[in-house]
């Protein structure tokens, strides 16, 4: 199951609001009750989702996880920037094809 | 016999007193007291402020921590007290990490927070916050709970248990 927060994103995505800020815009809470996240302060122009709304993100919502966790482990293969530079000086075509080998090995969704 | 007056005169300053008795209505007592840590590690969801499941006292001087229900300290003696907590927060992976927060609420209310940000970053793996502050409690329903906060790039985070957490507070002698 996504986070509130993805689906949340998902929803504001779907209604011309490209950034949440998850501090001010729009607060979520946990009151650690079993009860689960919540929408705490809702500070957005557009209306606050109904559950049913958020429901019909959550498909939308799993693929962006799944793909942020790609984009993640992507990063950690690419290695340092730094180092990254350096194999490019010395042979570009090796860093080309080892950055597609990490890509075709972590597709998105 | 018990003295009732003593002559400031009659005091050398410099002198060494090793009493054997019992000398009560001086100085005061840091209680009541308590600290709590998290039995096993708590998992956050994205984004969400978290109150903080300190499950497991350590000490608890006067049974004024709720350590099932609520995860907060409600002392009946009215006064200042210094709360403290160390809290870790844990991505258990790399470039994740975007922010944390920890917060110390009294009544519900945020009264001070403790923010780490890494922008984009995303290159810590755990980071540990520290904190404390003063805080006036009226003896009857005032209370406080720590609550946390995690961004990440993907899924949850988790908070740290056992050694790496704690949530606590005495008395001041004002």
């Amino acid at each position: 199951m996504a986070n509130l927060s993805t689906k949340i994103k998902m929803y504001c995505d779907a209604n011309g609001v490209s950034e949440v800020d998850f501090m001010k815009d729009v607060m979520l809470q946990d009151d650690s009750d079993g009860n689960g996240a919540y929408i705490k302060e809702w500070n957005l122009d557009i209306a606050q989702p109904t559950d049913a709304q958020l429901s019909a993100q959550e498909s939308a919502a799993n693929t962006e996880e799944a793909n942020n966790q790609v984009r993640a482990t992507r990063k950690a293969a690419y290695g340092n920037i730094g180092d990254q530079l350096d194999e490019i000086y010395k042979d570009i075509d090796s860093w080309k094809a080892r950055i597609k080998s990490i890509k075709d090995n972590n597709p998105k969704s | 016999m018990a003295i009732d007056k003593i002559q400031s005169e009659s005091i050398n300053l410099a002198d060494t007193f090793a009493f054997t008795g019992t000398v009560t209505g001086a100085g005061g007592l840091n209680t009541p007291y308590f600290e709590a840590y998290i039995s096993a590690n708590q998992t956050l969801a994205d984004d969400t402020y978290t109150k903080l499941t300190f499950n497991t006292e350590t000490f608890d001087s006067g049974g004024m921590y709720d350590h099932s229900t609520n995860y907060r300290f409600t002392p009946t003696t009215a006064g200042k007290y210094l709360i403290y907590f160390l809290v870790n927060y844990n991505k258990q992976a790399v470039d994740q990490f975007h922010y944390c927060e920890t917060q110390i609420r009294k009544n519900g209310s945020g009264h001070k927070a403790y923010y780490n940000d890494f922008y984009d970053n995303y290159t810590p793996y755990a980071i540990t916050t520290v904190g404390e502050s003063i805080i006036d409690f009226n003896g009857s329903s005032d209370y406080v709970e720590i609550w946390g906060y995690f961004g990440v790039t993907s899924g949850t985070g988790v908070v740290s248990n056992a050694s790496r957490s704690a949530f606590g507070g005495y008395k001041l002698i004002t």
